[in-house]
C-alpha cells in the first residue's frame, strides 16, 4: 500500500469513528456537567447528576421495569429463535420465499405499524398493563435478529457431525443438546445478548404497551425531555450506552471464546 | 466363508440408490456377503457409488429397492442410535467442542456405561490407537493423523459389531497413509470386529483387506480376496483399475487372441467362441524385455517393439514401449536396479509373456 493510499485509509478510519462517536461523547460530556442545563462543553465537572438518577425512584423503578422487559423478551427469543434459525438453515422449507421476506420485515415495516398491530392484539385479551405483553412484543418484532445469527453459525455446521452423534448412540434429543446446540452456541449467544439490548432500547413499541404505572425507562426519558431537559437525562443515556458496551464486552468475551474453543 | 451355522454379519441383496435426480442410479442391484470378522474394501473410482453405499449400510439412507442385511437383521428396522456399528466419517467428524477423551467417552455415555468403566475404556482405547496421554487434548491441537486415529477410538470404544470407514486415510500424506493401512489391520484383527473400508486407492485395498469389492458407475464389477482379485480380474475394468495393465484389441484364436494378423498366446477368463472380438489384457510386470535379439527363455509369445519413454520409479523402471507388429503400446515393469540394461529411449527391444499371463476378455467394457 503506498503512502498516499495509507493516509486516505486512516483518513476515512477516523473521520468515521468521530462522526459515529460525536452523539455520544457530547452526551457523555454534558452528563459531567456542574451547572443545571444541558450543555456542550460542560460547564465544569462533576458528578453531581449521576449521584441525583441513582437516587431518583422512579428512574431506579424505570430502569427496573426495563431490564424485566428485556429478560422476558431473552427468554422468549433465545427458544424460538434457537429452533427457527435451525430450521430455516436445515430443511429446505416450504414458503422459503415467505420467510425470508419475513426475516427482512424489520428493516421495511415501521415499527410504529407493528407496535399498533401488537397493541390492538394484547388490548383485545386484556393484558395490558402489565410488564409481559412488552417482553413478548418486543421478541416478536426482533425475533428476526436471533433467528439470522443462529442461522448463520449453523450453516457452518457440518451434517455428519449429527450422523456421528447418532452412529455413537445419540438419539434426536441427546444429539441435539450434545453436538446441535454447542456448535451453533455462538450464534445463540450473539443473538440473544443483541435481543438483551434491543429489548432494553425499544422505545417506540414500549410507549404504545404501557400506561402511566409501567413506563419503561425510554418511555420515561421521553416523557421527562417533552418538559424539561436537564443534564439527569444526560446521564441516564450514557447508563444506557455503558450497558451496551458491557453487552459488547460480554460478546467478544463469549462468544470470541466459543469461536476460540471451536477454532481448527 | 463357511457361514452355513452363522448368518453372515452383512448381506445386500439387489440394492438400488436412485437418488430421483434423473442421473443415472447411484448403486445398482448391489449385491454381497460378508462374513463375521471380515475386513471388506469397497474400491472404486470417485463417484463409483462407494459413500451411497456405505451411508446405506450405515443406515443413513434407505435403499429405494432391495435390502440390507445386519446380523441377520433388516438395516433400517432400528434406528440409527440403536445400532451396533462404529463409523470413521470421510471429514471425520470430531466433536469440536470436546477433548479427546470427551470425543471417545461420548459412545460409551450414550450408551449408559457406568463411569468407572467409560473412564477405563478411554484410556485404553487411546492407548490402543497409540494416543495415550493426549486426553485432555482439544481436536484443534491433534495433527491430521492423531485426529484420525482419535475418529477411529471413538467408533471402536463401544465394541460394535461393524466397523464402517469412509475414507478415512484419503486426507494423509503417503507415507503416514501407510503407516496407517498397516494400524488399521493390527487393530481389527486384534479385535476381530467385522469391517467395511472405503478408498480409491488400490494399493490401500490390497495391503489391508480381506475381501474386496470392486464398484464401477454404482454396478459391483467383482468382489474376491485381493490376491484373486489381482490374478483374476473379473473383467477389462477392473484389471484396468488394479495394478498396470496393457491391452491388445483382437479377436479370439486357437492360441489366445489374433491382434494385427499375429497370433499371440493367451488365456480366456470365460468361453469365447473363435473370431469373435476381444480385448486382451497383461500387468506391467508380467511382461519381459531384453535387448533387441536377446533370448527370452520360456515366453510364449515374443514381438519386437521400441522403447518411447522411460520413468525412473526407484525399485524398478516403467517403460512404454510401441509394438508395431500388434499396432498397440504396452508399459513393461523391469527391475534392473543397477542400471545394467542400458535400455534407453529409442532403443530396440524384445518383448515377451507367457500364454497363462495374458487374459482374454470379451471386448464389450473397458
Ligand atoms: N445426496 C445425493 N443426491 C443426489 N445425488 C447424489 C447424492 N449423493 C451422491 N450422489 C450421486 O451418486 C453418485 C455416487 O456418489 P458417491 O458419493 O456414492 O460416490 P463415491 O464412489 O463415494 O465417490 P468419491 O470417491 O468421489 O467419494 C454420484 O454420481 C453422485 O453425484
Ligand atoms: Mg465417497
Amino acid at each position: 500500500m503506498s503512502r498516499s493510499q495509507k493516509i486516505t485509509i486512516w483518513g476515512l478510519v477516523w473521520f468515521s469513528i468521530i462522526t459515529l462517536s460525536l452523539p455520544t461523547l457530547v452526551v457523555l460530556g454534558a452528563s459531567l456537567t456542574a451547572g443545571n442545563m444541558v450543555a456542550f462543553p460542560p460547564q465544569g465537572l462533576s458528578l453531581q447528576w449521576y449521584e441525583k438518577i441513582a437516587l431518583a425512584r422512579d428512574l431506579q423503578q424505570a430502569f427496573l421495569r426495563s431490564l424485566i422487559v428485556a429478560a422476558i423478551c431473552t427468554a422468549v427469543a433465545i427458544p424460538v429463535g434457537t429452533l427457527a434459525g435451525l430450521a430455516l438453515s436445515r430443511f429446505r422449507l416450504r414458503f422459503t420465499t415467505a420467510i425470508q421476506v419475513y426475516l427482512l420485515l424489520p428493516f421495511t415495516i415501521p415499527l410504529i405499524g407493528s407496535g399498533i398491530g401488537l397493541m390492538l392484539v394484547f388490548g383485545q385479551w386484556h393484558v395490558l398493563g402489565s410488564l409481559w405483553p412488552v417482553g413478548i412484543a418486543c421478541a416478536v418484532i426482533n425475533l428476526p435478529f436471533i433467528i439470522w445469527s443462529v442461522s448463520s453459525s449453523a450453516v457452518l455446521l457440518d451434517p455428519d457431525l449429527e450422523l456421528a452423534a447418532q452412529s455413537c448412540g445419540a438419539g434426536r434429543v441427546q444429539t441435539f443438546f450434545h453436538v446441535t446446540l454447542p456448535a451453533v452456541m455462538p450464534g445463540v449467544i450473539t443473538g440473544s445478548l443483541l435481543m438483551f439490548i434491543l429489548a432494553m432500547n425499544e422505545f417506540l413499541v414500549s410507549l404504545l404497551l404501557v400506561d402511566a404505572r409501567i413506563v419503561t425507562l425510554p418511555v420515561l426519558i421521553y416523557n421527562s425531555i417533552r418538559s424539561i431537559i436537564t443534564p439527569d437525562l444526560a446521564a441516564v443515556s450514557v447508563v444506557f450506552i455503558v450497558i451496551a458496551l458491557a453487552v459488547i464486552w460480554l460478546l467478544d468475551r463469549l462468544v470470541g471464546l466459543e469461536i476460540f474453543l471451536k477454532s481448527k | 466363508m463357511s457361514g452355513v451355522q452363522q448368518p453372515a454379519a452383512v448381506v445386500a441383496e439387489g440394492v438400488d440408490m436412485d437418488f430421483g435426480t434423473g442421473a443415472a442410479m447411484a448403486v445398482k442391484d448391489a449385491g454381497f456377503a460378508l462374513g463375521r470378522g471380515r475386513f471388506l474394501t469397497i474400491l472404486g473410482p470417485s463417484g463409483s457409488g462407494k459413500t451411497t453405499l456405505l451411508r446405506m449400510i450405515a443406515g443413513f439412507q434407505t435403499p429405494t429397492r432391495g435390502q440390507i442385511l445386519i446380523g441377520g437383521k433388516p438395516a433400517d428396522a432400528v434406528a440409527p442410535h440403536r445400532r451396533s456399528v462404529g463409523m470413521v466419517f470421510q471429514k471425520l467428524a470430531l466433536f469440536p467442542h470436546m477433548t479427546v477423551a470427551q470425543n471417545v467417552a461420548f459412545p460409551l455415555k450414550m450408551r449408559r456405561f457406568n463411569p468407572a468403566e467409560i473412564a477405563g475404556r478411554v484410556e485404553r482405547y487411546l492407548e490402543l490407537v497409540r494416543l495415550g496421554g493426549f486426553g485432555a487434548r482439544r481436536i484443534h491441537e491433534l495433527s491430521g493423523g492423531q485426529q484420525q486415529r482419535v475418529a477411529i477410538a471413538r467408533a471402536l470404544v463401544f465394541e460394535p459389531e461393524l466397523l464402517l470407514l469412509d475414507e478415512p486415510l484419503a486426507a494423509l500424506d503417503r507415507k503416514l497413509r501407510e503407516e496407517m493401512q498397516l494400524e488399521f489391520r493390527r487393530i481389527q484383527k486384534e479385535l476381530g470386529v467385522t469391517t467395511i473400508n472405503v478408498t480409491h486407492d488400490q494399493r490401500e485395498a490390497l495391503v489391508v483387506s480381506d475381501e474386496i469389492i470392486v464398484m464401477d458407475q454404482g454396478q459391483i464389477q467383482q468382489h474376491a480376496a485381493p490376491a484373486e482379485m489381482y490374478r483374476r480380474p473379473a473383467n477389462p475394468f477392473v484389471a484396468h483399475f488394479i495394478g498396470v495393465s496393457s491391452f491388445l484389441k483382437g479377436r479370439r484364436s486357437a492360441a489366445g487372441i489374433e491382434v494385427n494378423g499375429i497370433d499371440c498366446a493367451g488365456q480366456a477368463v470365460a468361453d469365447l467362441a473363435p473370431g469373435v472380438a476381444c480385448l486382451g489384457a497383461i500387468r506391467a510386470e508380467q511382461i519381459r524385455i531384453a535387448p533387441a535379439g536377446a533370448p527370452l527363455p520360456g515366453c510364449d509369445t515374443v514381438v519386437q517393439g521400441q522403447v518411447t519413454d522411460i520413468v525412473f520409479e526407484g525399485e524398478r523402471l516403467l517403460c512404454f514401449v510401441t509394438l508395431p507388429a500388434l499396432a498397440a503400446e504396452v508399459q513393461i515393469y523391469h527391475h534392473d536396479p543397477a542400471g545394467l540394461d542400458q535400455l534407453a529411449k529409442g532403443a530396440s527391444v524384445s518383448v515377451g509373456w507367457t500364454a497363462g499371463d495374458l487374459l482374454i476378455f470379451a471386448a464389450d467394457k473397458g
